[in-house]
């Protein structure tokens, strides 16, 4: 039945109750954010903080399965954040591998 | 030398992901420091407000996941303070703050 599916959900263990739940919802903002800095100029991105993005993403795909409770909620939200860190900074790297590009200075 | 024994056999020690993921997550804090150094205009405001929001979300995931990690918190206070302050920043650079004095030179 449909509502015991949902009441399953609703009482999980990384369910809404939790902050096992709200935790990594509130980081789906990283990627959330990084999507909307696509639109951002190469120049105004950040290497740092688009390397720590990308490789805490990595490193935490693997973190969330092995805690207690397993955590579906984080693995996808970190695969999601590798994800848009990898393409801001090919994003960066092409434009700085493409000085043509770069031939309009403000 | 015991101790170091017992750190590096430990169930949250260097041979698992639980001291790994902290440890991935420390490069949000040093980007976070590296970016302290350029001008205010590359600070993503939407990036830094939700690293504040995260970081905070975090501090309590950290306090309550099996096993608890203390490096996780360690890590998530860490990048709230430099985050916050990238924050304040941003908001001074747009003219959010007031300033304590007539600025001495322009």
């Amino acid at each position: 039945m449909a509502s015991s599916k949902l009441q399953a959900l609703w009482n999980h263990p990384a369910g809404p109750k939790t902050i096992h739940f709200w935790a990594p919802t509130f980081k789906w903002g990283i990627t959330v954010a990084n999507v909307a800095d696509f639109t951002k100029p190469p120049e105004k991105l950040s290497y740092p903080q688009q390397i720590a993005v990308t490789c805490t993403g990595i490193i935490w795909s693997r973190y969330s399965l092995v805690v207690k409770p397993k955590n579906w909620n984080l693995f996808s939200v970190n695969v999601a954040m590798a994800g848009t860190g990898l393409y801001q900074l090919s994003r960066k790297i092409w434009h700085d591998q493409n000085p043509e590009s770069q031939e309009v200075v403000a | 030398m015991a101790a170091f024994r017992t750190f590096w056999n430990s169930p949250v020690g260097p041979k698992t992901t639980h001291f790994w993921g902290p440890i991935a997550n420390f490069s949000f804090v040093i980007a976070g420091v590296a970016d302290t150094q350029k001008p205010p205009d590359m600070i993503s405001g939407n990036m830094t407000a939700v690293m504040c929001g995260y970081s905070g979300l975090f501090m309590r995931f950290a306090w309550v996941v099996q096993p608890r990690n203390y490096l996780l918190m360690a890590c998530h206070a860490s990048n709230e303070t430099v985050q916050l302050y990238q924050l304040s920043r941003l908001a001074s650079a747009h003219g959010y703050l007031p300033k304590k004095e007539e600025p001495a030179k322009k």
